[in-house]
Order: C-alpha cells, then structure tokens, then sequence
C-alpha cells in the first residue's frame, strides 16, 4: 500500500492551514451567508451541469439559483453554442421559460406579451412593435450570463465580467484529471435532496473519510485503516482554492455475496484510470461543486444554498455506457449501495444544524484526516472577509468588511 | 400481467411483484416488505444469479424479449434487497434519513 498510517501528516506539507479550531459562525450567521451570497457565489464559476444535459439545438434546461436571486436559462443554439440566459422577458421581466428542460423548435415566446427569441437569446419579434417608441430588437436580447466548458462540464459566472476566465478558474487542475473518460460515461440518476442545513454542513460532512468507519454500515472498511481501525487518506492535494483527497481500496474489504459478482461481471467498473491519483479520489471544486471518481465510475454533487440553514444536495451518479445486462445489474448495485450510503450521511445533517443554530458550538474542532475541511472553511473565510489568515478572523476585520458594504 | 419467466426459472415466477421496472418502484417495494419476504427473493435468486446474468447477456438491454426483461427487473430487485440482507439485516437503512428526502429527477431505465 502507498498510504501512510502516521499520525499529523498533512499539516507538515500544510503548515499554512493552521490547527486550531475553525469557526462555525459561517453556518449559522444570515449576514454572513449574504456576504457568501455577493463574494463567493456572484463571483465563482458555478457548475451547471454536462453538456450531454443539452444534446441538440435547441436543448434547454431551467435552474433556479435562490443563491443568486435568478432564474437561469441554459440552451444550445442552432451553431451548437451554449449560452446562458436569465430567464427573465427584457419587456417588463416576466419569467421567460416555465418547463424545467425542453426542446425548443422554433423560438422562447413570452407569454404575457409574446415576445419572443431565438437560442441565441436574440430578440426576433415584438408584438405590436410599431407602436414602441425608438425600439432597437438587435440590442434588446435576454440578458447574457458568463458561460463556458470544462472536460464537458457547463459552468456558469453571475458576475457580468468575471475575474478570471473559466479555464483559469480551473487551471490547477487540469494536468490531473485531463484525459478522463467523461464522454464515456452516462447519468444514470440524480437525486435531488433538500435539507434544513447549511450548504457547508453538508460539503463538510463529505469531505472526509474519518467517519467512515463509525458511521457507515454500508461501506466501513473500504478504505484503509490503521492499526487502530482509524480510516487514513493516500493523499492531499491542493488545487488553489480547489483540493482533492484520495484513498486506496483497502486491501482487506470484506465484499459481500452479491458485491463480489458483481464487481467479477462488471471489471470496468473496477477499473482505476490513468488520471486518478487513488482508488477513489474526492474533488471539491469550490464553492459547491464535488467531483467523486470511484474507479471506474463517478459521481458529481451541486450543493446549492437557498438559506442560510437550507440547501439543495443534488447527486449525480454517472456509469459507463452499457447494453450489457450483467454489467446493468452491476449498475444498480452500485448505485443502491452508494444511495443507502447517502442516506446514512443525510440523517446527520439536519441535526448538526440544528446544533449550530442553538449556538452550543462556536468552532469545530479538525483532526489532521480533516485538513480538506479545514482548507476549505480558510477559502470560505478568505473570499468574504478577504483575509490572507482566513482561519483566524478579528471581529474588527469583519466589522470593516462589513461596514464597507453599507 | 403476464409473469412468465424464460424457461427452466418458472419457479421464480412466485416473486412477480418485484419483477419493478424503476429504481424507484424496486426501493419502495424493499422498504414495504418484511425480512422474511426479502430473504424468501434472496434466497432464491443468490445461487443462480451468474447463471441468470449469463442468460441475460445474450440479449442487449435494447432489445430484450419480455421474459427475459421480467428477469432483469427481479434480478435488480435483487441488487436492492442484497443490501438490506448483507449490509442492515432490516428493510430500511439503519439510522438514515427519511428515504423520501432523496427525490429521483432523472433516471435511466432499462
């Protein structure tokens, strides 16, 4: 095995994390969740989905973003472009498109004065045009929206001029998972969990293995564990402000009956590609995108904030294509097992923040196997109060931040 | 609704009410039903489960005749309630969050 069992490994190549507590107030606090809402979510490029979500002209998917107060509209125009939208009419600002996703053959039509657009966002027809005054249709389209790919994924960025470029967003990256198989891959389901917690909690809860072997019934030793039976990660990486962690498959994972076949009939499933650094690898693209390669396959998350105790957790799990029915058996399997697994996560949730809400709990205290947390919650801090030493927050720094927002 | 499974499996043709098109259908049947009657599908389908998929693998999931479609959806009940039997040994996941919570917004059927 590749992973090292010693103890406060991580902090020796992250001595800039720091190892005192961390904070909680980021969970609980409504002005901090609006400071979240303008520096971290108006500003990052916000994943969006696959663009195997939009499959031809004309393919459009809906997305309302409580994070950002809007409606989004994500379509792909007749040149095969996709572009974002907000979904609102540029007439008087009626929502444009109701359906979640579609097909639209021809044009967007209002429904209020039908107005209307093509994919392009364009406006091509005004009722009753020559009665407006000084109406200008080719510079009256639907509101654009920073958009852009990345190995297939749509990102978005609410900022009218973003700071950065996706592919610098992202540029730490890339060597790493450049050349990983998505296009083979297919959503087999999503789930679409709403929770009473901070969208944090829930990031939080998934971003380390510690838990692994107390909490989980489904999957305990998967990965490995020390003499102690303490579960320890193959490695950290940090991407700047994103980062991923890795495990080997424990050698000594006990597969069930109907496991074991059906790892022997679906082999691609257990297949590890070149660009993965461990068996299973758990990407947090900040702010609230999580990329998990679990061999063979991979799973994404969206966890959207609607307030600052409620949040959306939308999982997607993707497989290889297959006409094969063993290899669909497989399939499910897998996807049972890692949903029940969820589950067992999501009963936490809820009750942690309840927790914080009491105001029991001012910081939380981080382990060495918790460093991603610890990494994330500095990224959190830096990018709404803008400190450098984002673990260890002044109130007089806040209050300046704050201060300069009124 | 015709029950009729391929030939030699006609036994297995007791369990016809979890032979379930949908993820969602298979998981509300697992959560509805005792252990005595999850044990009775796991019982019976564990030891011929590679001879059942190898059967299966003559056909491609497009084109399945519908017996052997009926064999498919009781075998992927079978990955459903395998986790129950192996994993909880009871119907529900122990100590998880209401199962409802988790809302399917797209999935891919056979």
């Amino acid at each position: 095995m590749k992973t090292v069992m010693a103890n406060r490994r991580w902090i020796k190549e992250n001595p800039d994390l720091g190892t005192g507590p961390v904070p909680t107030e980021t969970c609980t606090s409504p002005e901090l969740f609006e400071l979240e809402r303008d520096r971290i979510f108006r500003r990052a490029w916000l994943s969006m989905g696959r663009e195997e979500d939009l499959p031809e002209p004309g393919s459009y998917v809906v997305r309302d973003l409580a994070i950002a107060n809007t409606s989004v509209l994500l379509v792909r125009g007749k040149d095969r472009r996709i572009r974002a939208f907000h979904n609102v009419c540029v007439h008087r600002g009626n929502r444009l498109v109701d359906e979640e996703k579609g097909l639209c053959k021809g044009r967007f039509v209002c429904r209020f004065h039908s107005w209307a657009y093509d994919t392009a966002g364009q406006l091509t027809w005004v009722s009753d045009e020559a009665n407006f005054y000084d109406i200008e249709k080719s510079a009256l389209g639907l509101k654009p929206i920073a958009a852009d790919l990345w190995e297939g994924f749509i990102f978005i960025n609410l900022n009218p001029h973003p700071s950065e470029t996706l592919a610098e967003y992202m540029a730490g990256m890339v060597p790493q998972i450049h050349g990983y198989p998505f296009d083979q891959q297919r959503l087999l389901c999503r789930y679409r969990v709403e929770e009473k917690a901070n969208w944090k909690v829930i990031l939080d809860a998934q971003n380390e293995v510690y838990h692994l072997p107390f909490l989980h019934i489904t999957y305990p030793d998967f990965c490995p564990l020390n003499e102690q039976k303490f579960s320890r990660i193959q490695k950290f990486t940090r991407f700047g402000r994103h980062t991923a962690y890795s495990t080997e498959l424990n050698p000594d994972h006990q597969m069930t009956p109907v496991e074991s076949i059906a790892i022997n009939v679906n082999p691609r499933g257990g297949q590890v590609h070149p660009s993965m650094i461990g068996w299973f690898d758990f990407y947090t693209v900040f702010p609230n995108f999580c990329m998990l390669f679990l061999a063979g396959t991979y799973v994404t998350y969206n966890i959207w904030p609607i307030a600052v105790d409620r949040s959306i957790w939308e999982i997607s799990m993707y497989q290889p294509a297959t006409s094969k029915p063993s290899e669909r058996f497989a399939q499910e399997y897998n996807r049972c097992r890692l949903r029940d697994l969820l589950q067992e996560d999501a009963s936490n949730h809820e009750a942690i923040q309840a927790s914080l809400n009491s105001g029991a709990l001012s910081h939380f205290q981080l382990q060495d196997e918790e460093i991603q947390i610890r990494h994330f919650h500095k990224e959190v801090r830096r990018h709404i109060f803008g400190e450098e030493n984002g673990a260890t927050a002044t109130n007089n720094n806040r209050d300046a931040v704050e201060l300069g927002l009124k | 609704m015709n029950t009729q499974l391929p030939p030699g499996l006609s036994d297995l043709e007791r369990f016809a009410d979890w032979m379930l098109p949908t993820s969602v259908e298979r998981n509300s049947k697992r959560r509805g039903s005792s252990m005595d009657e999850i044990n009775a599908l796991y019982n019976a389908l564990l030891p011929r489960l590679e001879e059942i998929l190898a059967y299966l693998d003559q056909f491609s999931l497009e084109e399945m005749p519908q017996d052997a479609q009926r064999l498919l959806f009781l075998s992927l009940s079978l990955a459903e309630v395998s986790i129950a039997v192996e994993l909880f040994h009871e119907p529900k996941v122990t100590g998880g969050c209401d199962p409802a919570r988790f809302v399917v917004t797209r999935d891919l059927n056979p």
